[in-house]
C-alpha cells in the first residue's frame, strides 16, 4: 500500500498531463491564433515599408519608430490619447462613486434609480455615439438650443477644437458609467454588515462613514475600475468614429484611430507605421497597467 | 510651345497605341492591350459570372440594383453580375488593396475619382480605351469632361458611371426677404461673401438664426474652386502629363480661397458645420443656411425636404476673370485584368457598355441626380421630363458644357489624393481656428503630404 507521500507513477501523471494539454488545447490554439499571431505579425509589419497595396516589401529595421520619435504630430497623438484617458476615467469612476453613496442613503425609489444609472450599460458604443452626435450637432442639437434659451453659445461641440475632444470625453464616461456603477453597487453590497454597524455605533454618519469606511473599502473594486476604465479609454475607437473621426484638426485622434487612420482611412494602406503605433500603444497600456498595480494596488484594502 | 510639343508627343503615343491595336488584328484571346475579342464571350459555355464590388447605398443602390436586373435579364444563361456592396469608397479601397493582395479581385469595380491613379499604378486593369479599340467602339458619346478626368496619356482607362458636380445651392425664400434676387446669384467667392453678410440674420437677442453661407469642411470644394482659377492643385500638368510629385494647392491663390472661408465663419456670416457633408447638409435643409455648396447628387433630396425653394446656380468662381471651371466628381468603373478569364473580361465590358449607355444614364440620372455620362441621355424624353420638373438641374447641364476640358478641370491625378484632400480640410480648420494663417496650414499640409507623394511614387516605381 503506498504511502500518501510517494509520487504518482509516471505513466499516470503522463496520462493526467496529456489529458490536461488535450483539455488545454482549443483554448491554447484559439490564443495562439488570434492572440499570438498577430502579436508577431504586428512586430514583423512595424519593421517593414509596404507596397502600394499594403504587403509588406522591404525590411526597414526600426525606421517606423523613429520617424515616429521625431514627428510632431505622433507627440500630439500621444498628448491627446493621455488627455482623453485622464478626462474619462477620472470623472468616471468619482461620478459613479458619488451617485452609489448617494444612493446609500435610504431613499424612495432607489431601486428605479440604481436601475436608471445602470441603463446606460445596455446601450451599444454605436447607438450612443448616434445620439450623442445629435445633441451636439451644432446647428440643430439639442445642447445648442438649450444654451441659446440661455442667451448662449452657439458652440462648436465637436467643430470646435478646443471642445471636441472633451465632447467625446463626456460621451464616453455616460457610456461607461452604467458599468462603473453597476461594479460600485456590488462592492458596497459586499461589505459586511457588521463593520457599517460598527462604526455608526461609534457615531459616524454621513461622509466621515463614507470617508473611513465605505470608500477603503470599496478599494478592490475601485481599483479594478480605474484599471478595467483607463485600458477602456486607450482602446476607445466606435464614438471617436461616429462623432469626430478624429477631427477636428487632430483634437481628438488618439493612438487607436491614428493606428486605423495609418491602415485604412482616406486610401492610407501604411501598415508599417500603423503597426509600429499599435506596439506603441501595447507597450502605454501595459507600462499604465504594470504602474498602476505597482503603486495605487498598495493602497488597496483587500477584506 | 511646351504644351502643344507634349500634346503632339501624346498623339503620336495614342498613334503608335492605335497601330499597334490594329495589327494585332482580331484574335481571340487577349493582347499586350489586356483585351480580349468578343468572341472569347461567345466561346464560353455556361454562365460567366462576374463580381461587382461597389459603394451605393439607399436610393442610389435601388436604382443601381434595377439596372443589374435589366442587365441580367437580358443576358440570362449568359452573363450574371454580381454586385456586391463594400461600404464607403475609402472602405472599398482598403477591401480592394486587400484582395489584390490575395489575387482574388472583384471582375467589376467602382472607385472614386480620386483613386483613379492608384488604380492605374496598381497594373491590375484592363483599360476601357483597350476593349472600345478592339471592337472600334466609339467613346464619344461620352461627355468630354468626364472622358478627359478618368483618361491617363490620352486613353480612357475606367467607364465613367456615376459622375456629379458641385453647385451654388439657394435658399430662394431668404433671398427675397433680404432684399435680394435669386435669379442673380453671387459668381465669384467675393460676390458669395457680400450676399452672405447681407442674408446673415440675427434675432432680437443678436443669435444668429440664419447664416448666411454655410458648407461642409470638404477638400473637393478647394479643388473645385482651384480648377474654377485654371490653378493645378498638383505638379506634371495635374499629374497628367507625368507622376505628380508635389502637390500645388499651397499657392497663393490656395490661400486666398482658405482664407476667405475662414473669414466668413469668423466674422459669423458662415456656419461651421464641420467635416461631415450630411451635418451641412441638415443645416441647409434646415434653413439655418442661406447659401451652399453642394454636389448635383443631393438635388433631389432637398427639393423633397426642403420647406423653401431651392434655387441652383453655377459654382462660384474665384474671381470673375477665372477660365476655368468645374471638375468632375463620383466614381468610374474598372475592369479587373489578372486572374479573370477572357470571358470574365468581355462580360465585364459588356456591362459597363450597358451602363453607359443612353437609356441607362437616363435611368440612372433621373433616379439619383448624377449628371449622365452619356450626352446622349439628355436627349431621352424621360431625361427632358425629369429636367423639365426639376429646372435646377440645367444649372449643371450648362455648367458642364460651359466648361473646357483642360489638365485643370481634368484634376489632379495624384496617387495619394484622398490623403491630400484631408491635409487641405485639416488647414481649413487650422484657419477658422486661426491656429495658423492660410498660407501656412497649407505649406504645412503640402510638407506633411511630400513623404507619403514620395514613398507612394517610389513603391510604384
Amino acid at each position: 500500500m503506498p504511502t500518501a507521500s510517494s509520487p504518482p507513477e509516471p505513466r499516470r501523471r503522463l496520462g493526467e498531463h496529456g489529458l490536461a494539454w488535450a483539455f488545454l488545447l482549443p483554448s491554447v490554439v484559439v490564443f495562439a491564433l488570434f492572440i499570438l499571431y498577430p502579436l508577431g505579425r504586428t512586430f514583423y509589419l512595424s519593421a517593414h515599408a509596404n507596397d502600394l497595396f499594403g504587403a509588406p516589401s522591404r525590411y526597414v529595421g526600426m525606421k517606423h519608430y523613429t520617424d515616429l520619435l521625431s514627428s510632431a504630430d505622433f507627440r500630439h497623438t500621444l498628448v491627446t490619447t493621455a488627455l482623453f484617458v485622464l478626462f474619462t476615467v477620472v470623472p468616471g469612476v468619482l461620478g459613479a462613486l458619488l451617485l452609489v453613496l448617494l444612493m446609500e442613503s435610504r431613499i424612495r425609489g432607489v431601486r428605479l434609480l440604481r436601475s436608471a444609472f445602470a441603463l446606460p450599460f445596455a446601450f451599444s458604443v454605436a447607438s450612443a455615439s448616434v445620439v450623442f452626435s445629435v445633441f451636439y450637432n451644432p446647428a440643430s442639437g439639442v445642447l445648442n438650443g438649450l444654451l441659446s434659451n440661455l442667451g448662449l453659445g452657439p458652440v462648436g461641440w465637436l467643430t470646435d477644437s478646443k471642445w471636441a475632444l472633451l465632447s467625446v470625453a463626456v460621451s464616453t464616461i455616460w457610456m461607461n458609467l452604467g458599468y462603473n456603477v453597476l461594479v460600485l453597487s456590488a462592492g458596497i453590497g459586499s461589505i459586511p454588515g457588521e463593520i457599517t454597524e460598527a462604526a455608526r455605533l461609534d457615531g459616524a454618519s454621513g461622509l466621515r462613514l463614507a470617508r473611513s469606511i465605505t470608500v477603503p473599502m470599496l478599494g478592490p473594486s475601485l481599483f479594478f475600475l480605474v484599471v478595467i476604465s483607463t485600458v477602456n479609454a486607450l482602446q476607445s475607437f466606435g464614438q471617436i468614429h461616429i462623432l469626430t473621426r478624429g477631427g477636428p484638426d487632430g483634437s481628438t485622434r488618439t493612438l487607436v484611430y491614428s493606428v486605423y487612420e495609418k491602415a485604412f482611412a482616406y486610401g492610407s494602406s501604411d501598415f508599417g507605421t500603423a503597426s509600429a503605433q499599435a506596439v506603441v500603444l501595447m507597450v502605454v497600456v501595459l507600462a499604465c497597467t504594470a504602474v498602476q498595480f505597482g503603486v495605487l494596488e498598495r493602497k488597496v484594502h483587500y477584506a | 510651345m511646351k504644351r502643344s510639343s507634349r500634346a503632339l508627343a501624346a498623339l503620336l503615343v495614342s498613334g503608335l497605341a492605335l497601330t499597334a491595336c490594329s495589327s494585332t488584328g482580331s484574335g481571340g484571346s487577349s493582347d499586350d492591350s489586356g483585351a480580349p475579342a468578343a468572341s472569347a464571350l461567345d466561346q464560353a459555355s455556361g454562365v460567366t459570372t462576374i463580381e461587382f464590388w461597389h459603394s451605393m447605398t439607399g436610393k442610389n443602390a435601388e436604382a443601381l440594383t434595377a439596372l443589374v436586373n435589366q442587365f441580367n435579364t437580358a443576358h440570362q444563361g449568359k452573363i450574371e453580375v454580381k454586385p456586391l456592396f463594400q461600404g464607403t469608397y475609402d472602405d472599398l479601397i482598403a477591401k480592394y488593396k486587400a484582395s489584390v493582395q490575395q489575387k482574388a479581385t472583384p471582375a467589376v469595380v467602382q472607385v472614386y475619382d480620386i483613386g483613379s491613379r492608384f488604380m492605374v499604378d496598381s497594373k491590375q486593369i484592363v483599360p476601357a480605351q483597350a476593349f472600345a479599340d478592339k471592337d472600334g467602339y466609339s467613346l464619344e458619346d461620352l461627355q468630354a469632361n468626364i472622358r478627359n478626368y478618368y483618361s491617363f496619356g490620352g486613353k480612357l482607362q475606367s467607364m465613367p458611371f456615376n459622375s456629379s458636380m458641385p453647385l451654388l445651392y439657394l435658399n430662394e425664400d431668404a433671398f427675397k426677404e433680404a432684399g435680394l434676387d435669386p435669379a442673380k446669384p453671387p459668381t465669384t467667392l467675393a460676390e458669395l461673401g457680400d450676399m452672405a453678410k447681407k442674408l446673415t440674420k440675427k434675432d432680437a437677442d443678436g443669435k444668429t438664426v440664419r447664416y448666411g453661407f454655410g458648407a461642409a469642411i470638404y477638400g473637393w470644394f478647394v479643388e473645385q474652386l482651384l480648377a474654377e482659377n485654371g490653378a493645378l492643385y498638383c505638379d506634371s500638368d495635374n499629374g497628367r502629363s507625368g507622376k505628380a510629385g508635389k502637390a500645388a494647392f499651397d499657392s497663393a491663390k490656395g490661400a486666398e480661397i482658405v482664407q476667405w472661408w475662414a473669414d466668413l465663419v469668423k466674422g459669423g456670416y458662415a456656419a461651421n458645420t464641420g467635416r461631415q457633408t450630411t451635418d451641412a447638409q441638415a443645416a441647409f435643409k434646415a434653413g439655418t443656411v442661406a447659401m451652399h455648396l453642394e454636389s448635383t447628387g443631393v438635388l433631389r433630396g432637398y427639393t423633397e425636404a426642403a420647406k423653401f425653394t431651392v434655387g441652383t446656380a453655377a459654382f462660384p468662381k474665384t474671381a470673375a476673370d477665372d477660365q476655368g471651371g468645374p471638375i468632375i466628381g463620383g466614381a468610374s468603373l474598372w475592369i479587373s485584368g489578372p486572374g479573370h478569364s477572357d470571358a470574365q473580361k468581355r462580360a465585364s465590358w459588356e456591362f459597363e457598355k450597358f451602363l453607359s449607355a443612353p437609356e441607362q444614364q437616363a435611368a440612372w440620372h433621373t433616379g439619383t441626380g448624377y449628371f449622365p455620362v452619356n450626352t446622349k441621355a439628355l436627349d431621352l424624353p424621360a431625361d427632358k421630363e425629369w429636367v423639365a420638373k426639376y429646372p435646377q438641374f440645367q444649372t449643371a447641364i450648362s455648367q458642364l458644357k460651359a466648361t473646357k476640358p483642360t489638365t485643370a478641370t481634368a484634376g489632379c491625378a495624384l496617387g495619394v489624393m484622398p490623403q491630400a484632400r484631408k491635409g487641405v480640410e485639416t488647414a481649413i480648420e487650422q484657419t477658422i481656428a486661426g491656429t495658423k494663417s492660410a498660407q501656412q496650414a497649407l505649406s504645412d499640409a503640402a510638407k506633411e503630404l511630400q513623404p507619403a507623394i514620395e514613398s507612394y511614387n517610389s513603391s510604384v516605381g
